[in-house]
């Protein structure tokens, strides 16, 4: 780049760009190292298991140590698996091939640490460590410190001692099932099978005092279950292992177990945990976790640097509480603290966490039930309670409007009455000649008639505006109708006043439910306002005007128009409010209580002004029938 | 002027009351029109027969004060019963100071209903025959020259005949002779009797000036 600039060349720069490549290189130098020991951090564990992936006992123990590792490393650390299968391939020859082949593979990653799982794997690691793991630390887990001292390991090689007391087994055995006359003790062909037999036999003399002790050795799979299927009642079977048969087939001892077990005429024990679940009935024994976390603590010293040695991996009694149940074991009879698997769990520890959970939703239910029909019992007193003083109110402001309106009710009802004493006092005096004219007086009773009929209807109609009531007389009505009821009433002072009124012809019905009292009364109401409002306007230019229509084919509306002052623009809302008022002698609820009225019909009201002048008040309702 | 029966003029919007008063007043003896509204009363407003008219307060249109606001003047002989279907202190005072004969209020009893009448009919007679009086006096002054009528204008004012003639530019003994033309004319026989009619006749009003002339004066008479 520098040569590449077109300006001349400076010693200055070179000397600069000599020291940076310097500092480059520098940098380049000390970061390998750097990196090499970071990569050294990360340790490097192999896990070796004896036989293949499927047993259980190794499986579990080897899950439970990675769990633990990587818990314990954050994560940080290689491990490495081998299965060295050998159970199945038992010759020098393979155990030869495989150390070789661990040996190249691990030649450029040699392992910090090598974790042993059983005996065989210990003893084969112990062989072969200056092959596949030079500088390792190694350590085991899975058997006794008998069994140890057999393979005379190194003072280096420590582990986790999984001390199975095959006599704590019996013990147990026989406390389920202290009528026991028998004791049947099975175990494989394997070499592990018979050194197993061979520890029973020694630490079961003591023990089986008292019991007819049989052993059964060197008999295939089915050769053992039929026996187990034989053995006298009331007797005690334990199961060691059984890796092979006499046949030489090769088995996971469980699944061996459970054959057997699935015949057995009587209860069945042996001495690991993953028998537990596949047909016998309990044992003491190291639980393969318990042994994979051991292991894993001893491991994560050794790559702490600290100095380990031989622990015990804490031993328990397992049971499981289905073949005590199949057998008629009690559990009382188990030796205290047992772990007891598969228990048929009551409903309440089955379902403890349902049951709260649904005991606590219905009381929750309950609860919100309880406090919803208080709350609707408070609101229903407080509607009715409402609806009381509405009511109230509807029939105060009703009668109000009675007797603004008594002067023109009167003058409406003096017309008949009027007309009736007229008519009577010209029959009396017709009556009272020579040869009255009976026609006349004929035409004279059916205009009495008439007239009566005249009087009791403004009558009906009113009857509504003064009688009290303390509940909404639902009824379904033409809205049409209530207009021409309140005009009937209203055009005497309408006449007084020399009000115009005007009504739109009804193109329809319009069929509305509600108590027709009521809106009546709104539609008085909002008519005298109206009326109120047009005192100022010129004689002749006063008129009111009802128009009803159906809107949206759903609702009803009536709208009455004046020619009044109308109502200044922002007082349009607030004309509904209580207490508003602009006459000196108003109350200001009139409108207030139409609004309620309307509103408790389910309907709508409202004021504008009209273009023309006026103001006009509309309030549309709900169609009895909509659609 | 033919002597005529009296006849009710009823006037109410509404129809049956119209008709049922109608029937009582017949029954009763009288003739009886109906109308439906002022406007219908004034349209076929009756000329001569005495009468009177039962009008109801409130209609639509020409209200009942309204009404008797045109009929004042239109037919001064018709004195008016009002009918009301609500008492209004108000309106009944005003259409009294108006000069209404009487103010009912429906539904009126039969008795009180008649004597209204009775009365409004006999006022209606007693108006006609006042205007009857003043008619033939009016008839009387228009046979005065115009010379005799200023003459008689001042005489009624209680001028001596020395005053009236130098007033008028002549001689008292003319003077004399146009009083006696007078007094003949009007067929009275003293002063007092004169200034009567000039009373009458509204000739006296002290804030008015002397007439110009008899026609002018005559018509001022008219009610």
């Amino acid at each position: 780049m520098v040569r590449a600039s077109t300006k001349p060349w400076n010693p200055l720069t070179w000397i600069a760009s000599a020291f940076l490549c310097l500092l480059l290189f520098l940098t380049l130098v000390t970061a390998g190292p750097l990196s090499a020991e970071v990569v050294d951090q990360v340790p490097r564990i192999l896990i070796l298991y004896p036989y293949d992936e499927r047993i259980p006992a190794t499986t579990i123990a080897g899950e439970t140590l990675r769990n633990r590792l990587q818990q314990a490393t954050a994560g940080k650390v290689d491990l490495f698996s081998e299965f060295l299968d050998l159970s199945r391939f038992p010759e020098k020859v393979h155990i030869d091939r495989m150390a070789r082949y661990l040996s190249e593979k691990y030649a450029d990653r040699h392992p910090h640490v090598v974790i042993a799982l059983g005996e065989e794997a210990t003893g084969f690691i112990v062989r072969y460590r200056h092959a596949i793991a030079p500088d390792a630390k190694i350590v085991f887990c899975g058997f006794s410190g008998a069994d140890a001292a057999k393979l005379s390991l190194p003072s280096d090689v420590v582990g986790a001692f999984s001390e199975y007391d095959i006599a704590k087994t019996l013990l147990m055995a026989r406390g389920l099932q202290p009528d026991a006359r028998d004791l049947v003790i099975i175990g494989g062909s394997s070499d592990f099978d018979r050194s197993w037999l061979a520890t029973a036999r020694r630490s079961l003399a003591g023990p089986a005092s008292g019991l007819r002790t049989t052993y059964v050795e060197d008999l295939t799979i089915d050769e053992f279950a039929d026996r187990a299927s034989h053995v006298p009642e009331g007797s005690i079977i334990l199961v060691l292992t059984v890796f092979t048969d006499r046949s030489g087939r090769n088995f996971i001892p469980r699944n061996a177990l459970e054959r057997i077990a699935a015949k057995a005429s009587a209860p069945v024990y042996g001495p690991y945990s993953t028998y537990i679940g596949h047909g016998a009935v309990g044992g003491n024994t190291v639980t393969f976790e318990s042994v994979g976390k051991a292991v894993a603590e001893l491991a994560i010293d050794a790559i702490a640097g600290k100095s380990i040695a031989n622990v015990n991996v804490p031993k328990t009694f397992v049971a499981d509480a289905r073949e005590l149940t199949r057998w008629g074991l009690p559990e009382s009879g188990l030796p205290a603290g047992t772990v007891v698997s598969f228990k048929e769990k009551s409903l309440w520890e089955t379902y403890w966490a349902a049951i709260i959970s649904i005991v606590a939703a219905l009381a929750l239910q309950a609860a919100i039930i309880t406090v919803l029909l208080f709350e609707q019992h408070r609101r229903r007193a407080a509607e009715q309670e409402s609806r009381l003083r509405l009511l109230e109110l509807v029939h105060l402001n009703q009668s109000a409007t009675a007797g603004a309106l008594s002067a023109s009710i009167a003058h409406e009802l003096n017309q008949p009455l009027g007309a009736i004493r007229s008519n009577v006092d010209a029959i009396e005096i017709l009556l009272r000649k020579e040869r009255p004219d009976l026609n006349l007086i004929r035409q004279i009773l059916v205009d009495i008639g008439e007239d009566d009929q005249r009087a009791s209807d403004i009558i009906v109609r009113l009857r509504g505006l003064l009688k009290k009531r303390s509940e909404i007389d639902w009824q379904e009505f033409d809205l049409n109708e209530v207009v021409n009821s309140a005009i009937c009433i209203l055009r005497a002072e309408a006449g007084q006043k020399s009000i115009v009124v005007s009504s739109s012809d009804p193109t329809r019905a319009l069929p509305v439910r509600a108590d027709k009292v009521h809106l009546q009364q709104v539609i008085l109401n909002l008519a005298t306002n109206a009326m109120d409002a047009m005192v100022d306007a010129a004689a002749t230019e006063r008129r009111l005007v009802f128009q009803t229509a159906l809107i949206e084919n759903s609702k009803v509306e009536l709208s009455i128009s004046d020619t009044g002052r109308g109502i200044p623009s922002d007082q349009l809302d607030h004309v509904f409010h209580a207490f508003y008022t602009t006459k000196p002698t108003g109350t200001g609820l009139g409108l207030s209580i139409a609004r309620a009225i309307i509103e408790t019909y389910g309907g709508k009201i409202w004021a504008d002004n009209r273009a023309e002048g006026g103001a006009v008040f509309r309030f549309v309702l709900p169609l009895a029938h909509p659609g | 002027m033919t002597q005529l029966e009296p006849v009710i003029h009823i006037v109410d919007d509404d129809k049956s009351y119209r008709t049922a008063l109608a029937r009582l007043m017949e029954a009763s003896g009288f003739g009886v029109v109906t109308y439906g509204s002022g406007e219908e009363l004034l349209a076929h407003l009756p000329r001569s027969a005495p009468g009177c008219i039962l009008l109801d307060l409130q209609m639509p249109g020409l209200s009942g004060l309204e009404l008797q606001d045109r009929l004042t003047e239109k037919a001064p002989l018709l004195p008016i019963v009002f009918l009301t279907g609500r008492g209004d202190i108000t309106a009944s005072v005003r259409a009294m100071k108006a000069g209404a004969e009487d103010f009912l209020e429906k539904p009126a009893p039969r008795e009180a209903l008649l004597e209204a009448v009775e009365r409004a009919l006999l006022r209606s007679e007693i108006r006609r025959a006042e205007l009857d009086r003043v008619n033939a006096l009016q008839a009387r002054l228009e046979t005065l020259t115009p010379r005799e009528f200023e003459v008689f204008g001042l005489i009624v004012r209680g001028k001596l005949n020395k005053q009236i003639a130098y007033d008028l530019g002549t001689s008292e003994r003319t003077v004399k002779a146009h009083r006696h033309n007078v007094m003949e004319k009007l067929g009275v026989h003293s002063l007092a009797e004169a200034v009567s009619i000039a009373e009458r006749l509204r000739l006296l009003d002290p804030t008015a000036k002397p007439p110009e002339d008899v026609h002018d004066a005559v018509r001022r008479t008219s009610p």
